[in-house]
């Protein structure tokens, strides 16, 4: 039984699903991200912890290009998925961010219907063949978000009409409905309730079967629970970065000392 | 180390420690005056050592609530972790600590009854003090966060199982001597018995004070002298 558990939280540090080497991020003069060199790992959670401000959802928002939106935002360096560079010109954006997959602090559902929220992106990767199919990929999102008992009868209701937590949940399913290989999550429980959170954590942990996911929490027993790596950043330093249960017994770094236990430093 | 933010959790963790001090205080005056005791045939300060024992078992049940509830409320990572968990541990300990010097102690008075056994009170009382210093550097190097000398008490460990083995030898002659010692050998060798492992309890609390500085437990075997050779006395 023991060894079981311990089982659970051994992960393959060789199987390496994005590497970022030397990453710089600048927004105009601000220097956001300074020298960051981290290997995330493939079925494993790894959550970015640190202040606000230290660059971490920055970060994240680097590892799928989301940084391109902003004008003033400049990378440096490279982001290697599967060992490909997703800064290289012939990376399609779109097509990388139905296989790096993200949801947000704040749900952000389409203006659409429960079904086509989380139907829209199989549609438009054409990754179903017939009605049948997409009704099952639906399905199947929205019970791994776990919303489906909710919505099932009202699949046609708009999206906005649902609570905060069960938008952020259909923001999941949205996410989760194209298959992708990693999936960022920026905050994704700040605007939910105990159980809500409780069920999207133990949706991290199923997702990490199939997937690499990356998530950014504020709260460090989140970070404690879910993930089995941890990065601490710091003023925009990566200043530790190592397994979950050593960053939280025994930090090496008195930085990560003082910001997991609490303390003004 | 700096503050934390919360200055409740700093408070709950002051507590916490002042307990513990406070606890290792009176298991200390325990022993020392139990040890005085049976060295004096003070059969006074034997029962005082007896009823005093209520105190240590109270405060280590505090310490266990308390650690429980910062458990519970703060949840505590790193070395506050650390501070949680050795204070459980050495409060376990003390309270061993506290139990043998009880024992001793009503070990005495029945000592008393009998006649005194020569010889063996120069060894038990040299034992009962290095075990003493033991007890409060352990208690010290917790009060200073002092890895070093929590691994001098670990150190030192072996010369009581060295002064034990000695007096395991030295009554067994007694009692092969004249069988009416035996009684009174069966109780001093108890007693010496205790004293020894009061000796593994006080190096029991330095390795949680080294686990607290460093994060980890020494785990290189301790030098450790074979009692169970002894057994085969020469004459048996």
């Amino acid at each position: 039984m023991n060894d079981m558990r311990l089982m659970e939280r051994v992960v393959d540090d060789t199987r390496i699903k994005i590497s970022a080497k030397d990453v710089q991020v600048w927004y105009g003069d601000s220097h956001a991200i300074k020298d960051v060199n981290i290997d995330i790992l493939d079925k494993t959670v790894t959550a970015f912890i640190g202040p606000s401000g230290c660059g971490k959802s920055t970060f994240l928002r680097t590892l799928n290009r989301m940084n391109d939106t902003i004008p003033i935002c400049r990378v440096e360096g490279e982001i290697l998925l599967d060992g490909e560079n997703i800064y290289d010109r012939k990376v399609d954006p779109v097509q990388l961010r139905a296989r790096v997959g993200m949801v947000f602090q704040k749900p952000n559902p389409f203006p659409k219907s429960i079904y086509d929220n989380v139907a829209y992106g199989p549609r438009i990767h054409g990754l179903t063949r017939n009605k049948a199919e997409l009704d099952e990929v639906v399905e199947s999102a929205l019970k791994k978000a776990a919303l489906w008992k909710e919505v099932k009868d009202r699949l046609t209701a708009p999206g906005t009409g649902l609570s905060g937590g069960q938008q952020q949940r259909l923001c999941i399913a949205r996410a989760v409905a194209t298959s992708p290989e990693v999936l960022l999550m920026d905050e994704p429980c700040s605007a939910l309730d105990p159980i809500a959170t409780a069920q999207v954590e133990e949706l991290i942990d199923e997702l990490r079967e199939n997937f690499s996911v990356v998530i950014v929490t504020h709260s460090m027993q989140q970070a404690a629970r879910v993930s089995q790596k941890t990065a601490f950043f710091h003023m925009g330093n990566l200043v530790e970065y190592g397994d979950t249960t050593q960053i939280f017994t025994k930090p090496s770094d008195p930085r990560t000392e003082s910001y997991i236990t609490g303390r003004i430093g | 180390m700096a503050q934390h933010i919360l200055s409740a959790f700093d408070r709950d963790l002051e507590s916490i420690q002042a307990m513990v001090v406070k606890m290792g205080g009176l298991v200390e005056a325990q022993l020392v005056d139990a040890a005085h005791a049976l060295d004096t045939r003070d059969e006074e300060l034997a029962d005082s050592v007896r009823k005093r024992d209520k105190a240590v078992d109270a405060l280590e049940e505090q310490i266990n609530e308390e650690a429980a509830r910062l458990i519970a409320l703060r949840a505590p990572a790193a070395s506050d972790l650390r501070v949680a968990l050795s204070v459980i541990k050495i409060a376990g300990n003390l309270e061993r600590v506290g139990d043998y010097s009880k024992n001793m102690a009503k070990r005495t008075k029945v000592l008393l009854q009998m006649p005194t056994i020569n010889g063996s009170t120069g060894a038990m009382r040299r034992m009962a003090q290095a075990v003493e210093g033991m007890l409060k550097d352990a208690i010290d190097s917790y009060i200073q966060r002092d890895d070093k000398l929590a691994a001098d008490v670990r150190a030192r460990d072996i010369e009581i199982d060295q002064m034990y083995n000695a007096l395991f030898r030295e009554f067994l002659t007694y009692m092969l001597e004249d069988p009416r010692n035996i009684t009174a050998c069966m109780h001093l060798h108890f007693i010496a018995k205790n004293i020894e492992r009061m000796g593994d309890l006080a190096t029991s609390i330095a390795e949680q004070v080294i686990y607290l500085v460093t994060g980890e437990i020494p785990d290189d075997e301790r030098p450790k002298s074979d009692s169970v050779t002894l057994a085969n006395h020469p004459e048996v």
